[in-house]
């Protein structure tokens, strides 16, 4: 009995550090920014098949897959935020919003012309070892997911609270007019922000295909998770959105315990629309303009 | 903020603007006589399918053109419409054209359910839950002993030849056009719809003036699910046979998010023109290439509608318009007083 | 080391095309002189520090720093050129400790780690006070100390010249003198101050030029002895306090 609660546990603290970085890059672009961004989830999507093309044709492990995505992906996020999000930046936040939409469903569907709608998998030589911890049994893959998801956090903690550069985001997330007097150039360090709010999304997507099997038209299930942890956890804290990630591991690994998997799902969106509920003041505050 | 203002009420000279009635009208009269003697099942088909869309793409007008609140799972109450009218007619065998309404009600208790946390929020947050809500509801379908699951739910063909069954659903859907069209018309020229452009354009300032933003978007929200619900459980008689895949596919809540974009959100002509563009082109297209290239077509028409055509197509007309009218400027030079 | 003078000439200025809120001003502001911008409400006080701080772009005119044209660049690019503005309310980053603040005020010196060491620990040797609360969060501070960690994040790059936006606006009248006392000892260290204010006793005290901007024009101007004595009080009456 022990041993069931534990590995429970340790399930769901695995996998909620996973969705703690899915839903980081979400938090941050919106508590730093305003910008509620509905095609995040689409570069989660890219990122899975970033370790998936990786390893099918080099044979590069996902872990090397994952720190390849944070480059590439803040490469990919800058240029996102260069020609779209400043050009809506100053208009409508609808236009913002369309904008995104139209740029999910273009990711989603360039997906399904390169990579069709089969659901995939990455297999990585340690794929079926498990550790086994006084008769608790932690794969390894999700040891390995869950600890590069924990070392992304710890490192844009630390960027955000020691760095000159992370502190001036977290600044101009505070009053962007006085990061303006001080001299910070806001169109570029919000394009550092948004790159980083993409590189985490694109790491998201290598760990999450680690342990989950994925496929391109399915990403939209990601934004809910992204998002359910964003509203539990607030915005733009690193801190509480790890928390609130392993808060929703663990309610779905119990949930999971105990009910059809199916269910889960519907749990999960009930406690979206709950929290949303109650949290509204706080999420109404935070958000000064939104795309 | 202040383009609410610049909008001028009367467009053009009181002649140009009968023109513009007269156009609407004889278009209206060659489709009904169409419906009435068009022999083609195809054309009847697709522009009955044009009309269907014409009614969802209005009802996303209301509380996504003119309150600039975006629905991105409209396929939600569209399918909870189909549901209803294919249970009621599964387990009671009642006519959907009978129970259509109840799927309205339905579809609008569900917008309700979904509008109440997240309509006290700001837009970004409705679009976010709409559009992560449809799967929800779609495992709901899946897994409820009601919606008979992945089997579906059967409807009987309607007693009819294929071609008056299209000729019917031609009628039925022209009506609801021009009967929703016509609401939303109503809307734009009255208090809601001045209420619901303040939302857009500032809704702080909306709320000082004293709009009652929440509940306006609360009804408002609540009118569009009906609408939807209602053509959702026609919908299901007319193809005969609903799932949850189908009945809840995100091409439909796409659809009508490029009517509005490309037509012109916002304005009562914009689905009139964005719905049957969209699905002759798309039509067009099927014939050359996959439904994933076209929707790649598509959602990059509609960002760069969103980056630099603000408002499509009737955008466009109203700028041209405005364009030809005397400047604000021009009269402040001419000696009358500033404001 | 003297500062560049500050001149605006021919200024137009505003939100709204067609209706610009500046119509013409011209000024003059001299290195370590405290030169006053007064006026009644709707004058375009702040609209005209705006346009000087680089927030909002001039219709027509020009803005001079020295023989530089500045009219033209983003407000982020002000700081680099020797300019700091002091704007109205407050302007703190909240959640950031006054260390962080104050560290931020040399953002334009990032390049050089040292040097904006060396800056932040010069602002704190000033301003010893705040050597103490350097770990609180700058959000959890009095009104006045939130003031005196804007001032001295301002001079973390040492601006020669100084852009002050109604400085005593919600502030009690000992930190409000206490605010003027230390604009007067950064004019005696030779700094070009434009100080834009609705307290015109609080401010013509601590003038050396005036300026009385009227309906986006500068209408009167003198040095404060003019203002002292009866146009002193013409002008108080003319602004209605």
């Amino acid at each position: 009995m022990l041993t069931h609660v534990l590995s429970i546990v340790a399930d769901g603290v695995l996998l909620g550090l996973i969705y703690a970085i899915t839903g980081l890059g979400l938090s941050l672009v919106l508590g730093v920014m305003g910008i509620v961004n509905v095609a995040h989830s689409a570069f989660v999507m890219l990122g899975s098949f970033l370790a998936f093309e990786l390893f099918r044709r080099f044979g590069v492990d996902p872990v090397v897959a994952f720190v390849l995505a944070l480059p590439v992906f803040f490469v990919l996020g800058i240029v996102v935020y260069r020609v779209v999000i400043t050009r809506v930046q100053s208009a409508a936040q609808t236009q913002g919003l369309v904008a995104m939409f139209g740029l999910m469903v273009l990711i989603e569907n360039l997906g399904t012309i390169a990579w069709t709608t089969d659901t995939r998998v990455v297999t990585a030589s340690y794929t079926n070892a498990s550790l086994v911890l006084g008769g608790v049994v932690l794969p390894h893959v999700r040891l390995i997911a869950g600890g590069l998801a924990l070392l992304l956090i710890g490192g844009v903690w630390a960027f955000l609270r020691f760095t000159l550069t992370g502190r001036a985001i977290r600044a101009m997330g505070q009053n962007p007019e006085a990061a303006r007097i001080v001299g910070v150039d806001i169109a570029r360090l919000s394009a550092v922000m948004f790159g980083l709010g993409i590189a985490c999304a694109g790491a998201a997507g290598v760990a999450l295909a680690m342990v989950f099997p994925f496929s391109p038209n399915t990403q939209v299930v990601w934004l809910a998770w992204a998002f359910l942890v964003v509203i539990l956890g607030g915005l733009g804290s690193v801190a509480s959105t790890l928390a609130a990630g392993i808060a929703v591991g663990l309610i779905q690994s119990v949930c999971t315990a105990v009910m059809p998997f199916d269910t889960v799902y519907l749990v999960l969106y009930v406690l979206l629309a709950v929290i949303l509920t109650v949290r509204r003041e706080g999420l109404s505050r935070a958000v000064r303009r939104t795309i | 903020m202040f383009s609410v203002f610049l909008i001028p009420k009367a467009t053009g000279s009181r002649t140009a603007a009968l023109a513009a009635w007269g156009v609407w009208l004889a278009l209206l009269a060659g489709l009904a006589a169409y419906g009435l003697f068009g022999t083609r099942l195809f054309v009847l088909s697709t522009l009955a399918t044009v009309f269907m869309y014409v009614v969802l793409t209005q009802a996303w007008n209301l509380l996504g053109g003119y309150g600039g609140y975006l629905n991105f799972g409209l396929v939600t109450f569209f399918g909870i419409g189909a549901y209803t009218t294919g249970i009621l007619f599964q387990y009671h065998e009642l006519s959907p054209f009978l129970t259509a309404p109840l799927a309205g009600v339905a579809a609008a208790i569900a917008g309700l359910a979904i509008g109440i946390p997240t309509l006290r929020l700001r837009g970004a947050y409705f679009a976010l839950v709409t559009m992560i809500v449809t799967f929800a509801v779609q495992i709901l379908a899946l897994d409820l002993t009601i919606t008979q699951g992945a089997l579906g739910i059967y409807l009987p063909a309607l007693p009819l030849k294929p071609i008056a069954v299209e000729r019917l659903f031609y009628f039925v859907f022209l009506g609801l056009a021009v009967l929703v069209t016509a609401l939303v018309w109503a809307v734009e020229h009255s208090n809601i719809g001045w209420a619901l452009v303040a939302i857009r354009e500032d809704e702080d300032a909306a709320e000082i003036v004293g709009v009652r933003t929440v509940e306006v978007k609360w009804a408002v929200n609540a009118v569009t699910c009906f609408i939807a619900g209602v053509v959702g459980g026609l919908y299901a008689q007319r193809i005969a046979y609903i799932e949850p895949t189908g009945t809840f596919a995100f091409d439909i809540s796409l659809n009508v998010v490029l009517m509005a974009v490309i037509g012109g959100a916002g304005f009562w002509q914009g689905p009139l023109i964005g719905a049957p563009i969209v699905l002759l082109v798309a039509d067009m297209l099927r014939v050359t290439v996959t439904s994933e290239v076209n929707r790649v077509i598509f959602s990059m028409i509609v960002i760069l509608i969103a980056l630099f055509v603000p408002g499509g197509v009737m955008g466009v007309v109203s700028r041209w318009r405005r364009a030809r009218q005397p400047k604000p400027e021009d009269a402040a030079a001419s000696g009358l007083p500033a404001p | 080391m003297t500062a560049p003078p500050l001149r605006i000439a021919g200024l137009h200025a505003g939100y709204v095309p067609g209706h610009p809120i500046l119509r013409g001003v011209d000024l003059v502001a001299e290195a370590g002189r405290i030169t006053v911008v007064l006026g009644p409400n709707g004058a375009g006080k702040s609209t005209l520090l705006k346009v000087v701080a680089g927030f909002l772009a001039p219709l027509r005119g020009s803005v001079m720093l020295g023989d530089d044209d500045i009219g033209a660049l983003p407000a982020h690019r002000h700081v680099a050129l020797g300019i700091g503005l002091l704007p109205q309310g407050r302007s703190t980053f909240p959640d950031l400790t006054v260390e962080e603040n104050i560290e931020l005020g040399g953002w334009s010196m990032r390049n050089d780690r040292r040097r904006l060491a060396e800056a932040v620990e010069a602002v704190l040797t000033r301003y010893p006070h705040l050597r103490a609360l350097r770990r609180r969060a700058a959000g959890s501070l009095s009104g006045g100390q939130q003031r005196a960690v804007e001032i001295a994040r301002m001079l973390v790059p040492d601006p020669r010249v100084l852009l002050v936006d109604e400085p005593s606006v919600g502030l009690s009248p000992i930190v409000a003198r206490q605010v003027y006392q230390e604009l007067q000892a950064l004019r005696a260290e030779g700094r070009t101050i434009l100080l834009v204010d609705q307290d015109v006793r609080a401010a013509i005290a601590v003038a050396d030029y005036v300026y009385v901007l009227g309906s986006g024009r500068n209408d009167i101007e003198g040095d404060r002895s003019a203002f002292e004595g009866d146009l002193g009080a013409m002008v108080r009456g003319w602004l209605g306090v």
